[in-house]
């Protein structure tokens, strides 16, 4: 059976070429459209001018014209059926237009789920991939509280905060409800092919974000999470948010690199306060020192986009049972100030509260049982909202 | 001419009598040893020639056949040397067969005629009941470790001959009794430690059931430090264990002290580059004993636990259940004693702080971290604590914690308990004692159960945490069933090591 080839088949078989980076496929596909543009590289169509110019050295015109062949245009098309993998290109009326006013549009997009969930009010949530329970805790709340006020959550699946967002995102509990009509739908923006899962314990959030909302990627199928890919997938992502919540990050990494493409494009950056002792929120304090509006809660975000933060009810029914007298006094000290960092060590815990071991095991296991405390690897972390 | 003079080698830990036999006769002149002899003794030649002429002893001149009685089995080592020396002596009827005949030979010789020590005197020594035993005057004090009457020692050949034949009287051996008083100097204190409660409850519990021990902490939290500090808070080995003990010393040739009897616990280090050799044994012909049976009935140390080589960890498994361990080669086998308390050390992640917030590995890097230490060794560790470096108050404090003499007297009751009411410590308590012994009180198992469901406790893990709840119960003077509390401390002094995923939490 012989399949009409479209437009969006010809994209994605440019895009899936070696050679031909971000760069000049744009430039190729601002004056071309796909099925052109694979014309003037297999050298069957004059090229624009500016676009010959491109492809005037010898040695990659000619590279480009070899792999240009029918066969390749069938496999990627095939691997695209296969992953229900769906392609649009810049000028392509599916292609979202927020992302066709950018700097730096990707020429072609690949995406799974459904593309229309770019159109609602978009807030990306970003951070660290090694995050304090707290920090886990506030990703994961505002993914779900944002999800509930009908606002898309944007992040790149990575591990750490990336993946709780998402998690808060897509909890079933949100999903299964009559009133999911209204839920935000989650957007993710990867740096692999979508047929290339990474990393790999996050497969089963990749697919819920994909069955709720959209997963979307500049790399053709099959491509492996190579390094540079990331902080060119933190450009689309910053393209698309309208605010940009960083959770926790440290002074330099890859969340930082998202905040600064945020920045060229003027999208509205807001940081989550952390202890300044802790180096997890030495990025985002510094942040908040620069000008950043702080959130502490989903309200915070609300107010930021313009909407009304009052139909934002705070959850004031806490389920978790209260600590006794004792127990709260032991919960008190994990707020306390002398403490180098968030997470303590039993030996701390014991020296500052002088209650022997075993009491101070009743106590933990309570704490624990009742959702006030967890365990992380051998440092005992609060979780939840502070007691006020 | 025709000799047999007794001796004895070793395997493993074990001394084997055997019979040197010595055959001179005719033919050309030359010099055999036959019985499957290693390299060491078939060397025995040149060095019994040379301390037998330059004792001023003759040398025959003739087809000398030197024979290793009860063959089967490969011989190893130069012990044998002085055995050769007496018999060809016999046979050249410079001493008389009779005033040989109670006597048994275990020294090298040197060059000159002087006696040597060899490895493993004690075992050697043990195997040789029935004889009167000669050995080189340095490892006197070890022979009569085992054996106080019958050791003879003289300082040459020469000596040796005219003490045969009773022209001079055996050399009196000065004795050394004072024990172990070179021992006790490198033991350390555990008052040295500042705060840290927890890891020094751990070292308590795990002295007193001997519960094996794994410390989690950033570099320079002192899990090295406490661990030294166990041996401290250990209870001085009785004679059979002692005696034990200095028989795989003497096997391994480690230095024995000069009171004869190792009675302080062991402590062994191996460092990480350790082979699978190295660790369980065997590698000689004379199956040396390896780190495992070298900290028997004492403590087995391995810092950086993740450093070593997988296969040398996971070789631990077996040990660590039987209490001992079987060495098979295709001409021997041997089981040698292994029954250590182990205490392992490492850093919780690559960058080595650990603690979230401060640590800057992500989940995959410090999963794969942890994941070098196969689940079911670490499975047996009834403890785990997470140790931190302690705070710089509590460092700079004049206040000393508790001695470990104050520790080991509570060590020492907890273990009494223990062996009173089973028979055996609180860690080899089998599954049925466990119900008989440490019955759990409603609350307890309402504890414990809540854990199992969460999925935070295996089967195995089950088990292992009745048996530190037990010994905490013990220590503390609760002689009843096992409460809650109990159980609630030993599930916080074993602590899950695997950072929360993805998936753990809703």
């Amino acid at each position: 059976m012989m399949r009409v080839t479209t437009e969006a088949d010809f994209a994605a078989a440019l895009a899936a070429l070696p050679l031909l980076g971000p760069q000049r496929l744009r430039k190729l596909l601002a004056h071309h459209m796909p099925s052109e543009a694979w014309a003037v590289i297999r050298g069957e169509h004059h090229a624009n001018p500016s676009v010959a110019e491109l492809f005037s050295r010898q040695f990659l015109g000619h590279k480009l014209r070899e792999r240009a062949t029918v066969d390749h245009l069938d496999a990627t098309r095939d691997s695209c059926t296969k992953s229900d993998i769906f392609t649009t290109f810049i000028g392509d009326d599916n292609y979202p237009p927020i992302l066709a006013v950018d700097l730096a549009p990707p020429a072609v997009l690949f995406w799974c789920g459904d593309l229309d969930a770019v159109n609602q009010r978009r807030v990306g949530i970003i951070g660290t991939r090694a995050a304090t329970a707290a920090g886990r805790y506030m990703a994961t709340q505002l993914g779900h509280d944002l999800t509930a006020q009908g606002i898309a959550v944007i992040s790149g699946l990575a591990r750490g905060i990336d993946a709780w967002a998402h998690r808060g995102a897509t909890k079933p509990s949100l999903w299964d409800e009559p009133g999911s009509l209204t839920n935000g739908r989650p957007i993710a923006v990867v740096a692999s092919g979508l047929d290339v899962i990474y990393p790999r314990e996050n497969s089963q959030l990749w697919r819920d974000v994909q069955r709720h909302g959209v997963v979307m990627s500049e790399s053709p199928p099959g491509t492996p999470p190579e390094a540079y890919r990331f902080p060119l997938r933190n450009r689309i992502l910053a393209a698309l948010c309208e605010v940009l919540v960083v959770v926790e990050s440290r002074v330099t990494g890859g969340s930082m690199i998202t905040v600064e493409e945020a920045q060229k494009r003027d999208v509205t950056i807001m940081a989550v306060p952390g202890s300044p002792r802790t180096s997890c929120a030495a990025g985002t304090n510094l942040l908040l020192q620069q000008g950043c509006a702080p959130v502490v809660e989903v309200a915070d975000v609300l107010v930021a986009l313009g909407l009304d933060h009052r139909r934002c009810f705070p959850d004031l029914f806490d389920p978790r049972h209260r600590p006794t007298d004792a127990d709260e006094r032991i919960l008190k000290l994990f707020d306390d100030e002398s403490f180098g960092h968030e997470a303590v060590t039993l030996d701390q815990l014991l020296v500052r509260s002088k209650v022997d071991l075993v009491n101070m095991a009743l106590a933990l296991g309570r704490l624990e049982a009742d959702g006030w405390v967890v365990n992380n690897g051998g440092w005992w972390e609060a979780v939840g909202p502070s007691r006020a | 001419m025709f000799a047999s003079m007794r001796s004895a080698t070793l395997l493993g830990v074990q001394g084997r009598p055997l019979d040197v036999e010595v055959h001179v006769g005719v033919g050309l002149p030359g010099f055999t040893i036959v019985g499957q002899p290693d390299e060491a003794c078939r060397e025995a030649r040149d060095r019994v020639r040379a301390a037998l002429l330059s004792s001023g002893l003759s040398w025959p001149n003739r087809r000398i056949t030197v024979n290793l009685a009860l063959g089967g089995e490969r011989k190893g080592g130069a012990g044998l040397d002085l055995a050769i020396a007496v018999g060809l002596l016999v046979t050249q009827e410079i001493l008389a067969p009779e005033c040989c005949s109670d006597f048994a030979f275990l020294a090298e010789l040197g060059l000159d005629g002087s006696l040597r020590s060899v490895p493993g005197v004690v075992p050697l020594v043990g195997a040789l009941t029935d004889r009167q035993v000669i050995v080189a005057p340095n490892c006197v004090s070890e022979a009569r470790a085992v054996s106080r009457r019958s050791v003879y020692s003289v300082a040459t050949l020469g000596e040796l001959v005219s003490c045969l034949q009773g022209d001079t009287a055996w050399p009196q051996v000065i004795p050394q009794e004072h024990e172990g008083s070179n021992e006790s100097a490198d033991v350390v204190d555990m008052s040295d430690v500042r705060g840290q409660p927890a890891a020094r409850q751990a070292l308590e519990i795990a002295a007193a059931g001997a519960h094996h021990l794994l410390f989690i902490g950033p570099p320079g939290a002192g899990k090295s430090m406490l661990a030294r500090r166990l041996p401290g808070i250990l209870p001085q080995l009785e004679a059979d264990d002692a005696l034990m003990v200095t028989m795989i010393h003497s096997a391994a040739n480690l230095a024995i002290p000069t009171g004869g009897l190792i009675r302080c616990p062991p402590f062994r280090s191996p460092h990480h580059s350790a082979s699978m050799i190295a660790m369980v044994g065997g590698g000689t012909a004379a199956m040396r004993p390896g780190e495992i049976s070298l900290a028997s009935n004492g403590v087995l140390f391995l810092d950086e636990l993740g450093e070593f080589a997988p296969s040398v960890l996971d070789a631990l498994r077996q040990p660590l259940e039987d209490g001992l361990v079987r060495l098979s080669r295709a001409k021997s086998s041997v089981t040698l004693p292994a029954k250590f308390l182990l205490v392992g050390a490492t850093n919780p992640c690559p960058c080595g702080e650990g603690a979230p917030g401060v640590c800057v590995c992500d989940e995959r890097m410090r999963l794969r971290y942890l994941r070098r230490f196969s689940g079911p060794l670490l499975d047996r560790f009834d403890l785990r604590v997470a140790v931190n470096r302690p705070d710089v108050d509590d460092l700079l404090a004049d206040e000393h914690g508790e001695t470990s003499a104050l520790v080991a007297s509570r060590v020492a009751r907890a273990r009494h308990i223990a062996m009173t009411r089973s028979g055996c410590l609180n860690s080899m308590l089998t599954a049925d004692l466990l119900d008989e012994h440490a019955a759990l009180t409603r609350s307890a198992m309402q504890l414990v159960r809540s854990q199992l469901e969460r999925g935070r406790l295996t089967g195995r893990g089950y088990h292992r945490i009745r048996r530190v709840a037990r010994t905490i119960a013990d220590l503390q003077g609760d002689l009843g069933s096992v409460d809650e509390q109990h159980v609630a401390a030993a599930l916080a002094l074993r602590i899950g090591i695997q950072p929360i995923l993805l998936g753990d939490q809703s």
